[in-house]
């Protein structure tokens, strides 16, 4: 098998459009979360969320979703340095979860409450394939094109199946990444199932109540390592190992031991042939939620032992992404090894005696670490980590 | 090629107007809980991991392609609540509004609990599935994978799909699956052999979304046949992905043409009459298997929007030393 380099990096965040903005966002440690303006809230427990702001640009026929994934698919392209010609072998893989659902919900609003409503042209993108037909057809990426959904951890598979693809030798490249929109039934469902803390939420406190929602994009380069030096590419880290595991135990809740979670570490370590100890940063998933956060930390002490570890939420910040949050963390995780710095875990003011690691609180932290996890678990059970090395 | 020989030890189908027998697939709770697209993919795997004879404590991964997920749930969660507020929100149909339900509840149903995956794409999720899932298998990833795909496409959704210029598929409901597993692995536990995946190939055509491509060149079939180390010449008949949509079984047509040149073999699709879901492709991959004889089958499948998949297989006859079974599992052969 062939390692597997990043060697581009692009993200479109409630911090704004760009990766530059992404890490001052995360790394100073501030709280994107804010009352929700683009649905209407009214009679909902929780009314904030984490939006991107204005400015994405893009055409107004496509889908909020759709802007979202090709401003950051291009802004990593282009950060690779990856030529036109290079992109007709590229794979795509992209992790989704609402597609276009922002628009075909307002659509269907209207039509059930009998107002004349016209089929808008981002309604055939409601799926969430269509960001990968969209970004593909746009960029001119000719290699094979996949869309996974495995919920909440999508964006994360999504960088697995692509270095599978990278590893094995089929594609020199792959563009790999999530997205999703803010929706209507996603803000309803989490309401619902009153997950959603009605203040920003504070992962690993005592005080917790659950997430925040949020949306973005993130896409990453994969590359052929031998590759991507011979042609001089910039190479942020080496993506090692990854594990991807399933529960089989409940649609919506994990294993109360994190079983499953701690399988998908392990695996992740051992197909990077890397040592637990080894390992100095987990960008946890962090969702906020006292269940999550609680065996989420029962699993990471399974695998790594008690303290060592640095641990901090980047949910925190920017809210729960959903399919963008697999690779929006990777992004972060990546960043973190290559400038030295662990983002921090914002608000967490009392830290939950329950979760024993360092949870990196409210202020970033200076540590040079050489390997890093990122981890997302999604409904259904699944889990997903994934393993960086900084760059030889 | 290089890795693991990927063979096919089992295969079920349920097809929407085959339910009936459903029930017989379920235990009390889950005929209760489940959505009928979750029912209907539960009792497929159940199906063909029956016919496998896997014993899924060893590790089994699955894979789910779909086109709709269940948008019928999603449509019910948002009926609710445009019917009565947020007190007609149900929590028990929201976590159904994500796609990978079906793929949750399946695994739960059939203790998966290697990697499980769900790959949307619209018409050739199924067979996508099926190529990652051969290409896992070959590369050592996992054992044993349970790859397939269901859908339950409500009227609506198709409707509006039509009317926005997105094709004009004769969709069905249903679910199929393939078991496949190491030829090692398959001969070490005495597993009946039905055939072999020999070459997987899926990569993106030049098409905008929902559009039909120009060039009649294909990418995937020349890819697939590379890796079964197979020539045009082999193929003695295709299994396409026509299903009632002109445009685009006109664009399958010339690129098959293209690829396989000077050679055309039989042409066959198992979408009609009943419509096309993403489980047809289990069924296309297991016949296939069943009727390629000495030579080899291409089943092959492309989107709108340019995906297309190409899957390469070998009969029985060919995995030297096999057990050999005809038929495919299916509903109506348990009914019968």
């Amino acid at each position: 098998m062939r390692p597997v380099a990043v060697t581009g990096l692009g993200v479109v965040s409630p911090f704004g459009a760009g990766v530059k903005a992404f890490w001052e966002g995360i790394s100073g440690g501030v709280c994107a979360v804010r009352p929700v303006t683009l649905i209407d809230t009214e009679g909902f427990r929780c009314r904030i969320a984490a939006e991107v702001p204005d400015g994405i640009g893009g055409s107004a026929r496509r889908s909020r979703a759709d802007r979202l994934a090709l401003a950051a698919a291009r802004e990593a392209l282009d950060d690779a340095g990856v030529a036109r010609a290079e992109r007709a072998e590229a794979a795509l893989i992209v992790g989704a979860v609402g597609g276009g659902m922002l628009e075909a919900e307002a659509w269907y609003w209207q039509r059930a409450r009998g107002v004349p409503a016209p089929l808008p042209a981002a309604l055939a993108s409601s799926f969430p394939s269509s960001h990968a037909d969209v970004v593909g057809s746009v960029l001119g990426l000719g290699g094979p094109r996949e869309t996974v959904v495995t919920a909440c951890s999508s964006g994360a598979a999504s960088l697995a199946l692509a270095a599978d693809l990278v590893a094995d030798g089929v594609v020199p490249l792959a563009l790999a990444g999530g997205v999703d929109a803010l929706t209507r039934i996603c803000f309803m469902g989490f309401n619902t199932l009153k997950l959603l803390d009605p203040t920003p939420c504070r992962p690993f406190d005592r005080d917790r109540r659950g997430m925040s929602i949020g949306e973005g994009a993130a896409f990453v380069v994969l590359e052929d390592a031998e590759r991507a030096r011979a042609r001089g590419a910039r190479v942020y880290a080496e993506l090692a190992g990854y594990g991807m595991t399933s529960d089989a135990f409940h649609v919506t809740s994990p294993h109360p031991e994190g079983e499953g979670m701690a399988r998908a570490m392990r695996a992740a370590l051992r197909q990077a042939g890397v040592a637990a100890a080894s390992v100095g940063y987990a960008n946890a998933h962090g969702t906020a939620t006292p269940q999550n956060d609680r065996i989420e930390a029962r699993a990471l002490r399974e695998v790594f032992g008690e303290g060592r570890l640095l641990v901090s939420s980047t949910k925190s910040m920017i809210g729960h992404t959903m399919a963008a949050a697999g690779t929006l963390e990777a992004v972060a995780t990546v960043l973190a090894l290559v400038n030295e710095v662990i983002p921090p875990t914002a608000r967490l003011e009392t830290p939950d005696p329950e979760i024993p690691f360092d949870c990196v609180p409210r202020v970033a932290r200076e540590a040079a670490v050489e390997f890093a996890i990122s981890n997302s678990f999604g409904f259904g059970g699944q889990n997903v980590t994934l393993l960086f090395g900084r760059a030889a | 090629m290089t890795g693991h020989r990927v063979v096919i030890t089992g295969a079920g189908v349920v097809d929407g107007h085959a339910t009936g027998v459903v029930s017989r697939l379920l235990d009390e709770s889950e005929a209760r809980r489940l959505s009928r697209v979750c029912r209907m993919t539960v009792a497929a795997g159940r199906l063909a991991l029956t016919e496998a004879g896997l014993d899924t404590d060893r590790g089994l991964a699955l894979l789910v392609g779909t086109e709709f997920g269940d948008m019928v749930s999603t449509i019910a969660f948002v009926d609710g609540f445009l019917q009565r507020g947020t007190p007609g929100l149900s929590a028990l149909l929201f976590p159904h509004t994500v796609m990978n339900t079906m793929a949750a509840t399946t695994a739960i149903a059939v203790s998966a609990r290697d990697l499980s995956l769900t790959l949307n794409a619209p018409t050739v999720a199924g067979e996508l599935a099926i190529a990652r899932a051969a290409a896992a298998v070959r590369a050592g990833r996992v054992g044993a994978c349970l790859a397939g795909g269901a859908d339950e496409p409500p009227p609506l959704v198709v409707a509006t799909l039509r009317e926005a210029g997105a094709g004009a598929e004769v969709r069905g409901e249903g679910a199929g699956f393939v078991v496949l597993e190491s030829l090692d692995a398959a001969r070490a536990r005495g597993a009946r052999i039905l055939g072999e995946i020999v070459g997987v190939a899926w990569r993106a055509l030049a098409a905008r979304p929902h559009g039909i491509g120009r060039s009649p060149r294909s990418r995937a079939i020349a890819a697939a046949l590379d890796e079964a180390g197979a020539s045009s010449a082999e193929i003695g008949c295709v299994y396409t992905s026509a299903s009632g949509d002109d445009r685009r079984e006109v664009w399958e047509g010339a690129l098959i043409d293209s690829a396989l040149a000077p050679h055309r073999p039989a042409r066959r699709s198992l979408s009609l009459p009943a419509g096309r879901h993403s489980g047809v492709a289990a069924r296309a991959v297991a016949t296939a298997a069943s009727e390629a004889g000495e030579r080899l089958a291409l089943v092959h499948a492309v989107a709108r929007g340019g995906s297309q998949v190409a899957i390469v297989v070998a009969g029985p006859s060919r995995v030297a030393g096999s057990r050999t079974r005809k038929g495919l599992a299916s509903a109506e052969a348990l009914r019968a």
